[in-house]
């Protein structure tokens, strides 16, 4: 089979991402996803925007990436792959359901990196159908950072859909650390990663979107219990986040952390009610 | 030069009463409160326009302009102006490490006397800038053009005039000392009763202390305070036991503002100084400082409690020193809380702990505890950060110096991040 692979000359704009899908997210249809690869090449690091972004996800400041970073970096690409009017779902309202990140070798500001999106393994889900959009990074031909992010389109029930690999148990217990997470915190993650969904940037943009307030950006909130838990995670990592009830803004969450062997699972859950989970992190 | 180490003398201390938060000393600042310890210190024992070779204090909040604070403080007091001086922080191991610091260089012969101090006021405490509108600020200042700087400014919202109040939590887990030792204290199942009958005690030796005069030549009076504003000599365990949890969640919940040591301002000061020129001043020593130890524990991962680093750091010095925990004749464990004390102790019985976490064949056992912090420690007497390591070595030097030639004492502090300050005095 060949892949049709389009090479971009510069990041797709992601406001202009936005607004096109919400344009091309009625009458969205099929079973098939396109063939369609997208790719750029060459991205050099703003260091200006790695320190924002370190400084926002709590990751030191410095010239290693954070294991999360590159994601910032391919996020253009993916919208613009699910943004495509023969995407066969629609990118608004779509729900983040899981993120697995492989770091194959320290990455820093001075690596080119060429960043390649593509659309995979369209499955029926108990609450709809899911999809995992890849981002390969590499640099001078080889690979040294990959992604996968699981997201859910909601509508109709596949009761007989196949289960999604089971998730691991919030580590139980007291927590290692209690987060306040501030109610502008959707709004700076957005100018940071570009993703101006307006779930996560103002009470009254989410209320329009069916949310009761504004949530948090799932990949922040991954972001910052990696940062809670590790020193080392730009070093070669392997790291899966699950998500679970979304972050409404402000909250206060409690980190929860078990460790075994070389690998750590951490939770992050709300602190008034410790039965609301966030996320469960697993990092080797 | 000495080419063999010395021992370093304690010649004695003051310190100005503590006060509690927004008390006596809330308009006084960590200058006024270390000046007045220096010159109270310099009023006993003579040492008005006196060089001494160094005196190393610190405060752990402290103002970013204090960056000189006790050589400032030096300058403002009656010690002459030729004295040397240097900041140090180690959160509340402060006082103690600074006492470590002067005696070492006190045993190589580099001083020959020096004063170990520390100070913290939690009322005159920094307020800094909104961290937003401080990142303003910062780009504008960086702008070169009137333009640039301009464009800058424009990031300006009202809302980032709100300060930024310091947090008395640990800045990487976002929890307060107070829930750290809840969790530690709910691990080693220490109770509320036993919680409140430490700091009733606590209360009751200070006030005892207090009524025989034994602090009479520890002590400066200072804004009108002569006796620690946090004393109560009438506290009892029936008083302290219907106080709520105010650390913890839950019916679990032991730990109280009785049994916490409340935010608290003041200073110490202690003198020390080789045995030649305790002699030439005709200051005879107290007791020598005879060794240090500090220790750190990964509380970060929730591997260990955030206050049992002193836990590991004694292990370490009675090995060194060739002692049994039961070889000393008072014990200072500061009072962070009535549980820090009590799971310490605990802790040091417990064979399990003993073996997998300090490396040891047997526990180290119990310790008389009508040995323990017997004219009250930290609960009554209040814990300005900095000023607690000083509080406790001039009056420790004072027990040891009335109970005899040879005695021992044994000083175990806990300090935020983790740590823990530990040492040993002999009695002169």
């Amino acid at each position: 089979m060949t892949v049709a692979v389009t090479t971009l000359t510069s990041a797709p704009s992601l406001a202009r991402v936005f607004a096109t899908s919400a344009l091309t997210a009625y009458g969205k249809k099929g079973s098939v996803l396109p063939d369609r690869t997208l790719r750029l090449e060459g991205v050099r690091v703003d260091r200006d925007h790695l320190v924002a972004y370190q400084r926002l996800c709590a990751f030191g400041v410095g010239d290693v990436l954070p294991h999360t970073y590159p994601h910032i970096l391919g996020f253009p690409l993916q919208a613009s792959v699910m943004s495509a009017r023969d995407f066969p779902l629609a990118l608004p309202g779509m729900v983040h359901l899981a993120n697995a990140i492989t770091v194959h070798r320290r990455l820093t500001a001075d690596d080119a990196l060429d960043i390649t999106v593509s659309a995979r393994d369209l499955r029926p889900h108990l609450k709809g159908r899911v999809v995992d959009l890849v981002t390969e990074v590499d640099v001078a031909g080889e690979r040294v950072w990959e992604s996968r992010s699981t997201y859910l389109s909601r509508g109709g029930s596949n009761p007989d859909a196949a289960q999604e690999a089971a998730a691991p148990d919030l580590p139980p217990g007291d927590p290692v650390a209690v987060l306040r997470i501030p109610e502008d915190i959707g709004r700076r993650y957005a100018a940071v990663s570009g993703d101006v969904n307006p779930i996560h940037l103002h009470p009254l943009t989410a209320k329009a979107m069916g949310f009761p307030r504004a949530i948090a950006h799932g990949m922040w909130t991954g972001a910052r219990t990696i940062a809670a838990v590790s020193n080392a995670a730009g070093d070669p990592s392997t790291s899966q986040i699950r998500f679970r009830k979304p972050v409404f803004l402000p909250s206060t969450v409690e980190i929860t952390r078990a460790a075994s062997g070389d690998s750590v699972v951490a939770g992050m859950r709300s602190r008034k009610n410790p039965e609301t989970e966030h996320l469960v992190l697993t990092l080797a | 030069m000495a080419t063999t180490p010395r021992r370093a003398a304690i010649l004695g201390g003051n310190r100005i009463p503590f006060a509690r938060q927004n008390g006596a000393y809330a308009k006084a600042s960590n200058q006024d409160l270390l000046t007045a310890t220096l010159d109270g210190l310099a009023a006993r024992f003579g040492l008005a326009g006196t060089h001494l070779d160094e005196v190393v204090a610190g405060a752990v909040l402290k103002h970013s302009r204090d960056f000189n604070l006790t050589r400032e403080s030096v300058l403002g007091s009656a010690l002459s102006p030729t004295t040397p001086a240097y900041d140090i922080q180690q959160a509340c191991g402060t006082g103690l490490e600074a006492a470590i610091l002067v005696t070492n260089k006190i045993a190589l012969g580099q001083v020959d006397s020096g004063i170990a101090g520390g100070v913290d006021s939690s009322s005159d405490a920094p307020i800094a800038l909104n961290e937003d509108f401080r990142q303003t600020l910062l780009a504008a200042n960086r702008a070169k053009t009137t333009g640039q700087k301009a464009k800058a400014l424009t990031r300006f919202r009202p809302q980032q005039l709100l300060p930024s109040i310091p947090q008395n939590t640990e800045p990487r887990t976002g929890l307060s000392m107070g829930e750290h030792m809840a969790i530690t204290a709910a691990t080693w199942g220490i109770t509320r009763e036993a919680q409140d009958e430490l700091a009733a005690a606590s209360h009751q030796n200070l006030a005892a202390a207090y009524d025989r005069g034994f602090m009479d030549d520890l002590l400066t009076p200072y804004l009108g305070l002569t006796r620690d504003a946090n004393l109560r000599a009438d506290s009892t365990v029936e008083k302290l036991a219907k106080l709520k949890p105010v650390f913890g969640r839950g019916e679990g919940a032991t730990m109280t503002a009785g049994n916490s040591t409340p935010l608290t301002d003041g200073a110490s000061a202690v003198l020390l100084s080789s045995e030649e020129w305790a002699s030439e001043h005709g200051l005879p020593p107290l007791a020598y400082f005879v060794d240090g130890q500090t220790a750190a524990v990964d509380y970060v991962s929730g591997e260990e409690g955030l206050l049992m680093a002193p836990a590991y750091a004694v292990p370490r010095l009675l090995a060194r020193q060739g002692l049994s925990l039961q070889d000393f004749d008072y014990y200072e464990i500061h009072e962070a809380f009535a549980a820090t004390v009590l799971v310490t102790l605990k802790a040091w019985e417990d064979a399990e702990f003993c073996k997998s976490r300090l490396g040891l064949d047997a526990p180290l056992g119990s310790i008389d505890r009508s040995k323990l912090n017997v004219n009250g420690s930290s609960l009554a007497a209040g814990h300005p950060f900095a000023a607690t390591g000083g509080r406790i070595v001039a009056s420790l030097a004072k027990m040891l110096h009335e109970k005899g030639t040879g005695s021992r004492g044994l000083i175990s502090i806990c300090a935020a991040g983790g740590q823990g300050v530990v040492a040993i005095l002999e009695g002169a």
